[in-house]
């Protein structure tokens, strides 16, 4: 009696999951992957309200030790079709150019973008999130154009500079900027440095390239870096640098006043998480405005002493992508596909959310003509700036920066240069042909798929 | 007729025999799954043309070519193999040596009845508690300890007046190894003592207590007695750290990335620069990990052939 009654019990359970089932098949499933919870976030606080056709499930895994590639490659390069492998995943600077290059991910033309659509997105970011061929296959919601960030007061007390236009015409190219750093040395008697390291200089330097690292499959080393590398060098044998790399302690020390840097070149997220944070010493992120106006009061930092403007290149610095799993694109329905574009295009086109999105966080969004509109407003002043206001800087860098210049390999190319050529070369070393030969040698070694002369 | 006898032997009591297996099983299958299978197909990846995740599960098999590449000369991944070995045994070595010297001095120390120290506890647990600590957190440690140019030891070194200008120690060969060395050796040195104590506790008292009765020194009784006994644990020991410094990995790759100039390259990072950086060379990061395992193997070998002495049977027949 009692096996009887537990058998009609489980069927009752089984039959009654069952209905809930076909009661959830309306809805359109979307498994959307991530490392951090930031796009999670907004789709749950932006988006989700307003389309409760849409069962989202999220996935997210951390980019330390490469656990999110690790396990989107794996999944992708064996099960790219199965329930649970992503519909949409983001992709980080890092490695984006690695995916939009395979095959995993989908031209976002397959999912309903036009190219109406597509051209409003800022070219620097749309480039980066195109194969080698043109094709479109990541967009981002944010756009991470760098500016140059320099010590109002350090600049007027050594160099008599006291518009950001003036200081502009001396960091206008990469030699003024050499100029002024040797200015500086001798008007300071070498108590302020230009900036921390010339390592602090490559991320804005390689934008100067008028080639990638990797093209039609050969590894090239544009003459421009020739030219960063005598820079460097000067900047380190001249004692032009405070000579520590970025995010060390000698770093942060610029940020907090505890040094005199004079110039640090950033992009947008790291004025916000990484400048601002570190304006005094005591200074954290977890502070409001005002109290960390208090703080740098108190503690002699540089809060409101920082000033911003385009530097010697217009760069761009980080950012992330979201892309669609080619495999599962190509079988999904009409309404699946609609309901991808949707959201893709909300959070990385739509103008009026983004126009609300950089209100509510004072992020550098994605699309050119949302940015146009935000600076249609008038102006933002912002007081970690001195009430400049930061938009409109990074919106010219934003627009002239050169996405093009990214390829597949650059994580692993740029830091085995600044092994093998930056770091021995302008310490003196070794002279420039060995430190070429040798990183020639390592990219080989290290990269098996280029051709390397 | 046996047949018969168990099968009423099973009704009638529960034969417990096969729990026994029950409990082992759970490690007997995560062994196959998470250490047999992954050896056996790092072995058959070593034969393939696997770059890149793509040719993971889809390659195909081109023979010994990725081993020619790594014992010919001419290759490029010649010299940065074999440097990469290099650079660990010399790091292994200056971290062994030290650490079984002092390993031995501190476990006779705590075990020797005629010095008898006090809070013996307290000095054990400080020894030990590197330890436990994760070696990647104390490669971080040390780094921003000794970074350029201003970190606590350059600031220490130019207040105290032992130097006018700040040191790039990660510039520095000698530096830079010496520090991975001796962040091993301060980190293992607490582990090798409690073994080397076990293995002296292990030692019948009724030796020492004869020849302290015979009137020998504690040199003598270190040198006569302590150490050809624990001849098994020292094997254990050697065998244990030559594994264990010939896949070092964590400390070099947070403290100096390999730096300067390749020289404290370990073979583990070689294998993880080949397989998780560039193109991912899946293919002759295997085939690395196959020649270090032959390495280990041959080293460990050796170990035993060295000490175990050519009279041992009469020696163990004694006691």
């Amino acid at each position: 009696m009692k096996k009887v009654l537990s058998l009609v019990l489980a069927l009752a359970l089984v039959l009654g999951c069952m209905s809930f089932a076909s009661a959830d098949d309306a809805k359109i499933k979307l498994v959307v992957w991530s490392f951090t919870n930031e796009l999670q976030g907004m789709i749950e606080k932006y988006y989700l309200p307003d389309h409760p056709e849409l069962d989202i499930e999220f996935q997210i895994y951390p980019t330390d030790g490469n656990a999110y590639t690790t396990k989107v490659d794996n999944l992708l390069g064996s099960a790219a079709d199965s329930e649970e492998a992503p519909d949409i995943f983001t992709l980080e600077a890092a490695f984006v150019k690695h995916y939009v290059e395979s095959d995993w991910t989908g031209d976002l033309k397959t999912i309903g973008f036009t190219d109406e659509e597509l051209a409003t997105a800022f070219p620097v970011m749309a480039q980066i999130g195109q194969n080698s061929a043109g094709v479109q296959k990541g967009l981002s919601w944010q756009s991470t154009p760098g500016a140059l960030m320099y010590r109002a007061s350090l600049a007027e007390k050594y160099l008599g500079v006291t518009t950001p236009e003036e200081f502009q015409e001396k960091v206008k190219d990469w030699d003024t900027f050499l100029e002024t750093a040797e200015e500086l040395k001798e008007k300071s008697e070498g108590a302020c440095k230009m900036v921390t390291g010339s390592g602090d200089i490559w991320n804005a330097y390689q934008y100067q390239r008028s080639q990638p690292w990797v093209v039609d499959g050969k590894l090239v080393v544009d003459d421009e870096l020739l030219d960063f590398e005598e820079l460097c060098k000067t900047l380190e044998q001249d004692d032009l640098t405070q000579k520590g790399a970025a995010w060390t302690e000698t770093w942060f020390a610029g940020m907090q006043g505890v040094n005199e840097t004079l110039c640090y070149l950033l992009p947008t997220w790291g004025l916000h998480y990484t400048l601002k944070p570190n304006c005094a010493p005591g200074a954290s992120g977890d502070l409001s405005e005002e109290e960390l106006k208090k703080v740098s009061d108190e503690n002699n930092g540089t809060y409101g002493d920082w000033r911003m403007v385009e530097g010697p290149t217009a760069y761009s610095w980080g950012g992330t992508w979201m892309g669609i799993n080619a495999a599962k694109a190509a079988v999904a329905d009409d309404a699946k596909k609609a309901a991808m574009h949707d959201l893709i295009y909300f959070f990385s086109l739509n103008e009026d959310w983004l126009l609300t999105y950089a209100h509510d966080s004072g992020d550098f969004v994605g699309s050119a003509t949302a940015v146009e509109k935000y600076l249609a407003e008038g102006d933002h002043p912002n007081p970690f700036l001195g009430g400049q206001d930061h938009y409109a800087i990074f919106a010219k860098a934003a627009a002239l920066a050169n996405g093009s210049l990214m390829s597949e390999y650059d994580d692993t190319i740029n830091s085995l240069f600044n092994d093998y050529v930056t770091t021995p070369y302008t310490k003196g070393e070794k002279d420039l042909d060995t430190c070429l030969a040798e990183f020639k040698a390592a990219v080989a070694a290290q990269i098996t798929t280029i051709t390397v002369e | 007729m046996q047949n018969v006898q168990t099968k009423t032997v099973r009704k009638k009591s529960i034969s417990y025999s096969r729990y026994g297996y029950f409990f082992i099983a759970p490690f007997f299958i995560t062994f196959l799954i998470f250490q047999l299978y992954p050896i056996f197909f790092t072995f058959r990846t070593s034969l393939t043309d696997a770059v890149g995740w793509e040719k993971v599960l889809n390659n195909s098999i081109i023979g010994f070519e990725n081993f020619r590449q790594l014992f010919d000369p001419s290759s490029l991944v010649y010299s940065k193999f074999w440097g990469a070995l290099g650079n660990t045994v010399i790091i292994w070595f200056f971290n062994f040596v030290p650490q079984l010297g002092m390993a031995l001095i501190l476990a006779s120390w705590f075990t020797d009845s005629r010095i008898h120290l006090k809070a013996q506890g307290f000095f054990k647990v400080t020894i030990f508690m590197p330890n436990i600590i994760t070696a990647a957190t104390i490669g971080m440690l040390f780094m921003s300890l000794f970074s350029f140019p201003v970190a606590p030891i350059n600031t220490f070194m130019q207040t105290s007046g032992m130097a006018n200008m700040p040191t790039e120690f990660f510039r520095s060969v000698a530096w830079s190894r010496g520090l991975i060395s001796f962040i091993q050796w301060w980190m293992w040195t607490g582990n090798t003592m409690i073994v080397m104590i076990a293995g002296i506790s292990g030692i019948n008292p009724s030796l020492f207590e004869a020849a302290l009765v015979d009137g020998c020194t504690s040199r003598q009784i270190f040198w006569k007695i302590t150490l050809p006994l624990i001849k098994p644990i020292l094997i254990y020991n050697l065998t244990t750290s030559l594994v264990g410094g010939l896949t070092m990995f964590d400390i070099p790759h947070m403290m100096t990335q390999g730096n300067p100039n390749e020289t404290t390259n370990t073979v583990a990072r070689f294998i993880y620069m080949q397989g998780f950086t560039g193109s991912r060379n899946f293919n002759m990061a295997s085939a690395a990990s196959v020649v270090l395992f032959g390495i280990i193997i041959i080293g460990s070998l050796l170990i035993r052939y060295l000490l175990n002495d050519r009279e041992p049977k009469q020696a163990k027949g004694g006691k």
